[in-house]
């Protein structure tokens, strides 16, 4: 089965102190840690497993700058056979729909099966996945936590559902899959998996690559544009507990007990 | 969120800026280890680090290792850290590949292991002593031998130990008693007793090779008849399968202050008779062998208790900023001012810096020795590669007994910022400092440490290593005298590096005088000095880097980063120095109190 990841390069919520810009337009990059969005690493696992137990390949594919090639060797060295990065001045600034256009692109370049991608990114809306199903005109399943390949026509699909529900599809191939966290445990990246990908080449394509017409993606082609970036004003009944975790932790069960929350 | 156990940016500054380690690869034999390649070895040995082995931490000292019928179960945690540890191929980063190792700069494995070791380094002692007792069977098994263990040792499927101390020989271990009888079939009969032996019995691995000290039957008294052996658990058959039980007993473990995680056992060694092992090396060239193995050794104890230290002082600089206690000082006489984060508080502020210098200048130590150790592998130049083993050999006893003494400061420090916090087993800072005290005891006491830098290192190849030190340390002072605001802290380092000289001839002349008992009474004041004169070598390095850096603009984020440098340099050499140079005052004084003294005058009688 041939698979294609999608995967995004974020800044590491678990590592940096995000501040947003005075000016809100953006949060501030400068310095940020950035890491593979941890939804896709999920989805890398998953294509690794099924590769590994029916064959084919797996390529990780990103949208972004030079710098996002470090997550697509990353990914590599997870277990990943192929990595492409689409980068081109003309892509910055893209809205998902751009993004996702950006993608098909890619899809439509290669002969892939099966699309994997992230159910959300850190810092996204979400929106990628779908969009990209629907210009393929690809079937599409979201917040896929199990998968069971049944032929190489279809596979079952398990999704997740609000109230702790689960439901159980199957759906033809070629589909798009939007991958839930908990689906599997990704492995870790070992010495080996670097070592063997250290000095591979990852192939760049850009918007004449791709048959792209610059105009319809980036900022040119974006029909959603951010307004403003902010972090919301405090409202009416609302406290923000102020000190350490524990000072936190201690605070928070007192409140819980003062209003009945805890007996 | 906030770093735990290393600051990222602190330790890629040291690979590679102040190391510039990517230039290795320009030598084939590092080839592959370029700049990304270093970057993604060092993020994910973080990331496995900070995910799965600091999570162990607590829980191992909490359980600890259990001794039942013989056996000894370890933390249950560790078993899945372990097999992880195992499948990234972790265990030998800087080996041969040949045999299981990964071919890696050591200065890389040295900044990995600061991540692990940070992160539970009484886990890290089973792939340590593993990776130690391989390093034995490399050197001195014979093909046959090296067939049978060494990849699997490499690669963890078995661990390793160090069966040197018994009862009555712990520091003089030319006083040990194991004895060994060769056996036609060129094996040797082991018999004895063997005690605080790290890892020597567990449930992690099939199989636990022990290196084992023992004399031959007939052999000469004193360290001159000691010879090595290697004694496995259970033997090896020659198809590389495990056979019967050898006869290597765990009669029990201590209870110790720290390291809980890791057993410290009792081992009886042929107590029915049949416990067989084979010879590594020459016979009565034991300590020889393991002399080859010290250097390697003491510098990973360095880097436990420096490791240790890192993750104390970042704990403490997080909860110092999250704390809120206590009035700033300028409105103690206000009532209604807000009480303040405790890093706002002079005193806080003077711990914090104090624990940011010393794991800043131990680290570049520790690392800078990883990159002697390289570069003498890389250089084909004779004399370069002399240099570099004598700087390695002056080193070592700063690394291990300077950086771990210093890192049992910093951890007590550490626990001094959170207050009462700071001493209850709710907070990690008290296991830190438990934990750290052993590395001033095992592979050579501090005090052993001092002599072998008074007693050998100094005198060493006629006084040129530590001539090339001083050449090293003056070219830094060259340069940040050249930095406008660094001329200064320069100027008191050159002062305090020409002192050292002076009292290194000294000190050295009266250890070979009829004073030598008052000499070796300064031999650890003396292993201090050279140790502050080295730290702050190292501060003043980073430093004229950050301020070139800063000269040139750096982003906000480098620029705190880059001041902060610039600021452990200056606490450094201007309130750590000016007492170092007292201390050097007293040793050229060598007063004789400690050994005038009669044993009776010391009281308690």
């Amino acid at each position: 089965m041939e698979i294609l990841v999608c995967v995004k390069r974020v800044p590491d919520t678990a590592e940096n102190e995000i501040e947003v810009k005075s000016d809100g337009t953006d949060i501030e990059r400068d310095d940020l840690v950035y890491s593979v969005n941890e939804w896709d690493n999920y989805a890398v696992e998953e294509a690794i497993q099924i590769r590994d137990n029916v064959g084919g390949s797996v390529t990780v594919v990103t949208v972004g700058d030079d710098e996002s090639e470090e997550v697509l060797r990353r990914e590599m060295a997870m277990g990943a056979d192929n990595g492409v990065l689409l980068s081109d001045s003309a892509f910055e600034g893209s809205d998902g729909r751009g993004v996702a256009a950006i993608l098909k692109a890619q899809a439509d370049a290669g002969n892939y099966d099966l699309i994997l991608c992230g159910a959300q990114a850190d810092d996204g809306a979400g929106q990628v996945g779908g969009m990209l199903a629907a210009m393929l005109d690809w079937p599409y399943a979201s917040l896929v936590n199990h998968i069971e390949i049944v032929d190489d026509k279809k596979i079952k699909v398990g999704r997740e559902i609000e109230g702790g529900n689960q439901e159980l599809n199957e759906i033809e191939l070629p589909c798009v899959l939007s991958i839930q966290t908990g689906i599997n445990e990704p492995r870790y990246v070992g010495i080996r998996g670097i070592r063997k990908v250290a000095s591979v080449e990852i192939p760049v394509k850009g918007a004449s690559d791709l048959g792209l017409d610059p105009a319809t993606v980036g900022e040119a082609g974006a029909k959603v544009k951010r307004l403003d970036y902010f972090v919301p004003e405090l409202g009416e009944g609302a406290e923000i507990l102020e000190g350490s975790m524990e000072e936190k932790i201690e605070k928070l069960i007192e409140l819980l007990k003062a209003k009945g929350g805890l007996k | 969120m906030a770093q735990v156990i290393a600051d990222r940016k602190d330790v890629d500054f040291v690979l590679f800026e102040q190391l510039k380690v990517d230039e290795l690869s320009k030598h084939e034999k590092f080839a592959e280890f370029n700049k990304k390649t270093v970057e993604l070895v060092v993020a994910e040995a973080r990331n496995l680090a900070v995910k799965e082995i600091l999570p162990t931490q607590k829980e191992g000292d909490d359980q600890g290792c259990v001794f039942e019928n013989g056996k000894v179960i370890v933390p249950e945690c560790y078993k899945r850290a372990w097999k992880l540890f195992l499948e990234g191929e972790w265990l030998a980063l800087p080996e041969d590949p040949e045999y299981g190792g990964q071919g890696m700069p050591r200065t890389v494995a040295m900044a990995c292991g600061d991540y692990f070791n940070g992160a539970n380094y009484a886990f890290m002692m089973y792939p340590g002593l593993t990776h130690g007792a391989a390093l034995l069977v490399e050197a001195f098994g014979t093909e046959k031998i090296k067939k049978l263990f060494l990849k699997n040792m490499f690669t963890g499927k078995w661990t390793g130990t160090m069966l040197l101390t018994e009862p009555e020989a712990g520091s003089d271990v030319g006083a040990l008693t194991t004895s060994a009888v060769r056996n036609d079939d060129g094996t040797y009969s082991i018999t004895g007793n063997k005690i605080f032996i790290s890892s020597g019995e567990h449930d992690l691995a099939e199989n636990i090779i022990h290196p084992v000290l023992a004399r031959i039957e007939g052999a000469p008294k004193g360290t001159k008849g000691i010879s090595l052996f290697l004694v496995p658990k259970y033997w090896v058959n020659d198809d590389g399968s495990l056979g019967e039980f050898n006869d290597v007993v765990c009669t029990g473990i201590e209870e110790k202050m720290g390291i809980h995680g890791n057993p410290t056992c009792s081992l009886t060694l042929g107590g029915k008779g049949k416990c067989r092992g084979y010879l590594l090396g020459e016979e009565n060239k034991g300590m020889r062998a393991m002399f080859l193995m010290m250097n390697e050794a003491r510098l990973l104890v360095g880097m436990q208790g420096m490791a240790c230290a890192s993750a104390s002082y970042l704990n403490a600089v997080n909860y110092a900023r999250q704390r809120i206690q206590g009035r700033h000082l300028l409105k103690m006489m206000d009532p209604e001012a807000p009480s303040v984060p405790i890093i706002q508080h002079p005193d806080v502020r003077r711990m914090l810096l104090h624990m940011k210098a010393y794991v800043e200048g131990m680290r570049s130590l520790l690392y800078y020795v990883g990159m002697l150790t390289d570069r003498r592998q890389v250089t084909a130049d004779e004399e370069s590669r002399a240099k570099y083993q004598g700087l390695i050999d002056l080193l070592i006893p700063i690394c291990k007994g300077y950086v771990t003494d210093r890192a049992f400061d910093i951890c007590s420090i550490g626990i001094q910022v959170y207050g009462g916090y700071g001493y209850i087993r709710d907070y990690p800072q008290e296991q830190l400092l438990r934990d750290c005290r052993i590395t001033m005891i095992y592979e050579g006491t501090n005090g052993i440490q001092a002599m072998d830098l008074l007693g050998r290192k100094l005198g060493l190849n006629k006084g040129k290593p530590i001539m090339d030190l001083m050449g090293e340390i003056q070219q830094v002072i060259a340069r940040a005298g050249q930095t406008g605001a660094l001329a200064p802290l320069a100027a008191d380092l050159e002062k305090a590096l020409n002192r050292l000289g002076e009292v290194a001839m000294h000190l050295g002349g009266k250890a070979m005088s009829p004073e030598v008992l008052k000499a070796f009474a300064f031999a650890h004041p003396f292993l201090e000095v050279s140790g502050d004169v080295v730290m702050a070598w190292m501060l003043l390095w980073r430093a004229v880097i950050a301020a070139s850096r800063l000269a040139k603009g750096a982003k906000k984020k480098d620029r705190d980063f880059y001041e902060g440098q610039i600021k452990s340099a200056e606490y450094f050499t201007q309130v750590i120095l000016p007492a170092t140079m007292g201390k050097m005052d007293a040793i050229v004084k060598m007063d004789g109190a400690a050994i005038d003294i009669g044993e009776d005058a010391f009281g308690g009688k």
